[in-house]
């Protein structure tokens, strides 16, 4: 009799596991995924990391994915279940303390991580853990270290906590802790989630970086920077104040030199503009992030001397107010050297653009460029082409 | 269509508006029979009817041209999901609603004699409402029926409220803009403005300011102020060697620290001087006792002591909270100070409008000052010692 429940119940979990494993059957499609990009780069570049994300959102399953595509084996550690001693190191007491000093020990994960010289270690959980376990945690994730056991540059660190809600019981990073992370919003997307119970999970694309283009990449993002904060040099310590978002990132030297190392790595990733967004943003947060981004897409435009050298074949960006811009800065690069030659290839330049897009971004630079003209320059035959310009220009100010 | 017509409008949109140039030119145009008037996606596409280029002067379409913009620079489509996604509402109905309120909220100072405002446009009076405030605001305090029947056409697109329309060609179809790139251009109009705010409307300068830094909610504030002196070293949850640790028995000789709780004492001073209502005083009350509840304080460790006569909302709600009041003194609220420091609270939280003297030295305790909205100049200078939270 005992024997034949025995039986039933094997067999039953027999089709558990049976269910269980046709459960797991999922595909999987190949999807890019700005965060996971963001926090690729974050964690080749050997910057500690911050996740700020809900409970339950996936973070653990972006981490899985990011450890597979680059190789090394994941070690999650739940902050809030240790004590300050499991990150601290333990004292072990050797025979005379007063001679040796008391070793502190470190747990077991962290010597299997040395030994190994290469691994992914996630923390997780770190806001709800008691202020002793975070301050243990932090020289972790700052110094890499634990108890006596420095961990190896092979081994590359992720933290993530759970943002500060309006509930009573949220958390806040003091301004110099938060300055030394890039903090990166972790966030789902529904159509995903719907799509992967539907049984195909996203397979993440993570970006490569370009062994040619590395020199590059360095003189690109130190230019940025450089020039940025050169025209900004009051954003290059700027402390949040009383009433703006604490705990969150913030412009110092420090997170500066970290936005210069992401832009490196993003450029020579060739990353999405989306992207570097969100690493420089979370470098030294919203406001300095889009300012130094706004300077990078002026950067990117074509250079005004570019253009009159070659107004016929330098290409134009599309989008209109890119496009305007350009045309502002080849009329100013005209005003500061006036001579006849520039002038004539600024209206070539005038013309294309008038043919090739909306036309009514070239109504302000053509009127400036014309009262640029010197009384011995003749009005260059090619401003016919201009002139349905000039009639919609008409038509506004009768308007 | 029309294309030159639509373009001089955009051209004398931007001259009269110069701050939102860059913004007007980002915009795509896409011809689109089946909108009924101009609508804009939240791509920054922008959907013209040939037919209505073609009713309206160039002037009335340049004011179209900036109405629709702002409802993008404003962030509608993205405020219009927030409100959904909080009140639990979404339908036809619902983005309409949404759609009305946006253009209350735009139409107030986008117009003058350049660009004049179009005979069937909302406005807030139109609603009943008073103008100058925001989308969310208005959302609130009105339905649909008979008033609004008016504008039952209404049609700004899904960049307007965030609803779906027929005729948008989505986030794959061709010059869209990225998130990205639609912050990058906010920012330019914003930074535009903010660098040279002469000509532009007070509504446009509020914006710009708020656009990349959002104010804080002072619950928030308060709530970090709160915690952050509550949470300090003595008080919470945290490790002590006050009393070893478990884990000693197994290392003879060594002391380790135990995980011990000792809950944080909150007092809250409340000036009840007669220039702070009832409903500022109350609302700031049940949120610091909450966050002091939360902090593991137990009920006997939040007090409130009122600092004047008139203790009516105060005893109200400590009674209905279950909070010992503790009794106060006179108006002058150094008198409500040295009464809380008796009592030896790690963090004490004045509820002031500030216009009283201060204590000329720092206390013993941590200090939260949550401050009432009051014109300025009524302020007596907060002291350093204190982190001062500025309610409502």
């Amino acid at each position: 009799m005992r024997v034949m429940t025995r039986m039933r119940n094997g067999n039953q979990l027999d089709t558990a596991a049976e269910l269980l494993s046709l459960l797991g059957d999922t595909d999987t499609e190949e999807r890019r995924d700005a965060q996971l990009d963001a926090l690729a780069l974050a964690v080749a570049a050997d910057l500690p990391v911050l996740l700020w994300g809900e409970p339950g959102i996936g973070k653990t399953a972006g981490l899985t994915q990011l450890a597979a595509d680059l190789g090394l084996p994941l070690t999650t550690v739940i902050a809030s279940v240790h004590e300050p001693s499991d990150f601290a190191g333990l004292p072990v007491v050797g025979d005379d303390p007063a001679v040796h000093g008391v070793p502190m020990a470190p747990p077991d994960w962290a010597v299997r991580l040395a030994a190994a010289g290469r691994g992914l270690l996630f923390l997780d959980e770190l806001s709800t853990a008691p202020p002793a376990v975070q301050a243990a945690l932090l020289r972790l994730v700052l110094e890499r270290r634990v108890g006596a056991l420095t961990l190896p540059p092979g081994v590359r660190i992720v933290a993530a906590a759970n943002p500060r809600g309006s509930a009573a019981d949220g958390w806040e990073l003091s301004p110099p802790l938060a300055n030394r992370f890039v903090h990166l919003q972790w966030t789902h997307d529904a159509a995903v989630v719907v799509r992967g119970l539907g049984g195909v999970w996203p397979r993440a694309v993570l970006p490569r970086l370009d062994r040619a283009r590395l020199r590059e990449a360095v003189a690109y993002a130190r230019r940025a920077v450089q020039t940025f904060l050169t025209a900004r040099p009051g954003l290059v310590h700027r402390m949040p104040g009383a009433d703006q978002a604490r705990g969150g990132a913030w412009p110092s030297p420090r997170s500066w030199d970290m936005a210069l190392r992401l832009i490196a790595f993003g450029t020579a990733a060739g990353t999405s503009r989306e992207v570097l967004s969100m690493l420089v943003r979370g470098a030294v947060g919203d406001g300095p992030g889009l300012e130094l981004l706004a300077g990078l897409d002026r950067l990117d435009l074509p250079d005004p001397e570019t253009l009159l050298a070659d107004p016929v074949g330098t290409p134009l960006p599309e989008r209109g107010d890119l496009r305007q811009a350009v045309l502002d800065g080849v009329i100013s690069a005209v005003r500061d050297r006036p001579e006849r030659e520039r002038w004539d290839a600024a209206w070539s330049l005038l013309a294309r653009a008038a043919e090739t897009g909306p036309p009514d971004l070239v109504v302000v630079p053509a009127t400036t460029l014309a009262a640029l003209r010197r009384e011995e320059w003749d009005v260059p035959a090619l401003i016919d082409r201009l002139a349905g310009t000039v009639a919609l220009s008409r038509r506004a100010v009768a308007a | 269509m029309d294309l030159e017509k639509l373009y001089a409008a955009r051209l004398h949109a931007a001259r009269e508006r110069p701050y939102l140039a860059a913004a007007l030119f980002a915009l795509h145009v896409v011809e689109s029979p089946a909108t009924p008037t101009m609508a804009v996606d939240r791509h920054w596409r922008c959907y013209v009817s040939p037919a209505f280029v073609d009713r309206r002067t160039v002037r009335d379409l340049a004011g179209v041209w900036v109405h629709e913009v702002s409802h993008l620079l404003r962030d509608h489509h993205g405020r219009g999901d927030a409100y959904a996604a909080e009140h639990g509402v979404d339908g036809p109905g619902e983005r309409l609603r949404m759609n009305i309120a946006a253009d209350a909220e735009i139409n107030d100072d986008v117009y003058d004699t350049a660009l004049p405002m179009p005979r069937d446009a909302v406005r807030p009076d139109s609603l009943g409402l008073r103008s100058g405030q925001v989308m969310e605001y208005y959302l609130r305090r009105f339905t649909l029926g008979a008033r609004t029947q008016p504008f039952a056409w209404l049609d700004c697109g899904s960049g307007a409220d965030g609803g779906a329309r027929p005729w948008d060609l989505g986030p794959d179809g061709a010059h869209g803009l990225t998130k990205e790139e639609r912050d990058a251009v906010r920012f330019r109009v914003a930074h535009g403005i903010a660098g040279a705010p002469g000509d532009a409307p007070d509504g446009w300068k509020r914006w710009a300011e708020r656009v990349f830094h959002p104010p804080q909610p002072w619950r928030a504030l308060l709530g970090n102020a709160l915690r952050s002196a509550a949470s300090a070293a003595g008080a919470g949850e945290d490790y002590t060697y006050r009393r070893p640790g478990r884990r000693a028995t197994s290392l003879p000789g060594v002391v380790l620290p135990a995980l011990r709780r000792s809950p944080p004492s909150v007092c809250v001073v409340v000036d009840t001087s007669g220039s702070v209502s009832d409903a500022e005083l109350g609302s700031a009350l049940l949120e610091v006792t909450a966050i002091g509840r939360a902090l593991g304080g137990r009920r006997d460790l939040v007090t409130v002591m009122s600092c004047d006569a008139r203790v009516a909302t105060v005893g109200r709600l400590c009674r209905a909270e279950d909070i010992p009041l503790a009794g106060g003194g006179g108006t002058d609220m150094r008198e409500g100070f040295a009464a809380a420091l008796r009592r030896r609270p790690d963090v004490v939280v004045m509820l002031t409008d500030g216009q009283t003297p201060w204590p000329s030295v720092r206390p013993a305790a941590r200090t939260v000052v949550g401050l009432f909205p009051r014109p300025s100049e009524e302020w007596v200078a907060t002291p350093p010692w204190a982190r001062v939270v500025r309610i409502g």
